[in-house]
């Protein structure tokens, strides 16, 4: 992969939030990926499509959703540095249960299916790699289920908004809204509340 | 003893003689009364639990309110994965359902098995991708089927579920009212009796 010095030292500070990992295996990594270009509102993996990448996000948005019915419930919202994919899909090669789309103009730098088991094969330490990396993207996983589950609506809003300030001017109110679990009615509501207390 | 942890092993690797020696002189074996609590809330998991017999519970307390996550029976994994993999202090309880004897592993004889050979290294990324794809799986069921198909999911992969858990923790655990759940219940044994050849 064709990528300049500064993109590079963004990749291993990025890896390195999910796992330790030294800049020579990030460059052994990198060795097997491919950066990839989307324009804003491109599905990237469709609903029942089989998912062949695993992806970075290098600058841009991505949400991951499932639908229900009508209703399109936002399960991730990625940015730079966030993996993201059709992970069952992925991970299974069986069809995807999730839709993957951009929201902003998005590059993403890519490890495909067929690159990931050729890594495996042939790159020392891809396995301890690849565990730690899984590992890291489960304790994600699980943490965001215990808050679903435990906090309060107010309590994931307030957290939310804290820790990712930036976020409610680059996502649409209706997807931050769904993948909090709370009704867009009263997302708005608590918005205002914020403002408020602020000014 | 160790027949059941061979046969779940055996998913992951072909086990040798010398890894069962390994296996045996690595894990602990221990053994809980109906109840009894192997990891508190605020206590660090020191273990990864197979479940050799009886049957274990995880959960958490939202208010007084119990909320399960995990319902493992005899075959299976279970701990209080983030607390054991971080090392921070447990959100969750795990307990005995039923008299209960596991094999445990600690972080540091599960580093060594793992880190034994090649073969093993593959097995741990694939233990771990399994975890994770639990965790993803057990979120988006939480949200594409309604509670009647959770309800009848269950059982159907894990009938015998109903004579040995306490009703109240399969509400809880497929997040499920317990009148609703109860409710259910009567449907499908009236069901059953009215139709009895079907299938």
């Amino acid at each position: 992969m064709n990528i300049n010095n500064l993109s590079f030292q963004d990749i291993v500070e990025y890896l390195q939030r999910y796992f330790p990992v030294t800049e020579e295996q990030a460059e052994m990594m990198m060795g097997y990926c491919e950066m990839r270009h989307f324009d804003k509102k491109v599905v990237i993996v469709d609903e029942g499509e089989v998912d062949t990448y695993l992806n970075m996000v290098m600058k841009g948005l991505v949400r991951k959703f499932v639908r229900k019915g009508k209703n399109e419930i936002t399960l991730q919202l990625a940015t730079e540095g966030h993996i993201i994919d059709s992970d069952i899909s992925f991970l299974k090669q069986e069809p995807s249960l999730v839709v993957v789309e951009t929201i902003e103009p998005t590059t993403l730098v890519s490890l495909s299916r067929k690159k990931m088991d050729e890594a495996l094969e042939k790159m020392p330490g891809a396995d301890r790699m690849g565990r730690q990396l899984l590992l890291a993207m489960f304790l994600k996983k699980d943490e965001r289920h215990y808050k679903l589950l435990q906090h309060t609506t107010r309590e994931r809003f307030v957290e939310y908004v804290h820790n990712h300030p930036h976020m409610l001017q680059r996502v649409p109110q209706k997807y931050l809204a769904s993948y909090l679990n709370i009704k867009p009615e009263t997302f708005s509501r608590l918005k205002h509340l914020v403002r408020k207390s602020k000014s | 003893m160790l027949r059941g942890l061979k046969a779940y092993l055996s998913q992951y690797i072909e086990l040798s003689a010398a890894d069962d020696l390994m296996l045996s002189q690595l894990l602990e074996v221990r053994t809980y009364d109906k109840k009894a609590r192997l990891t508190d809330i605020g206590e660090t998991e020191l273990y990864l639990n197979f479940v050799l017999t009886g049957m274990l519970r995880k959960y958490f307390f939202r208010g007084k309110e119990e909320i399960i996550t995990h319902i493992t029976p005899e075959g299976s994994i279970l701990a209080s994965g983030t607390s054991f993999f971080t090392k921070q202090p447990s959100k969750f309880i795990v307990e005995a359902i039923e008299p209960t004897t596991v094999v445990s592993l600690n972080h540091d004889n599960l580093e060594k098995i793992l880190s034994s050979s090649p073969k093993w290294e593959r097995a741990g990324r694939l233990l771990v991708q399994d975890f994770f794809l639990d965790k993803e799986y057990w979120l988006l069921d939480s949200i594409r089927y309604t509670p009647r198909e959770r309800f009848l999911h269950l059982m159907k992969e894990r009938p015998d579920l109903l004579q040995r858990v306490p009703q109240k923790y399969l509400a809880s655990y497929l997040n499920i009212k317990p009148e609703t759940f109860s409710r259910l219940k009567h449907l499908m044994l009236a069901k059953k009796k009215s139709v009895p050849a079907k299938k």
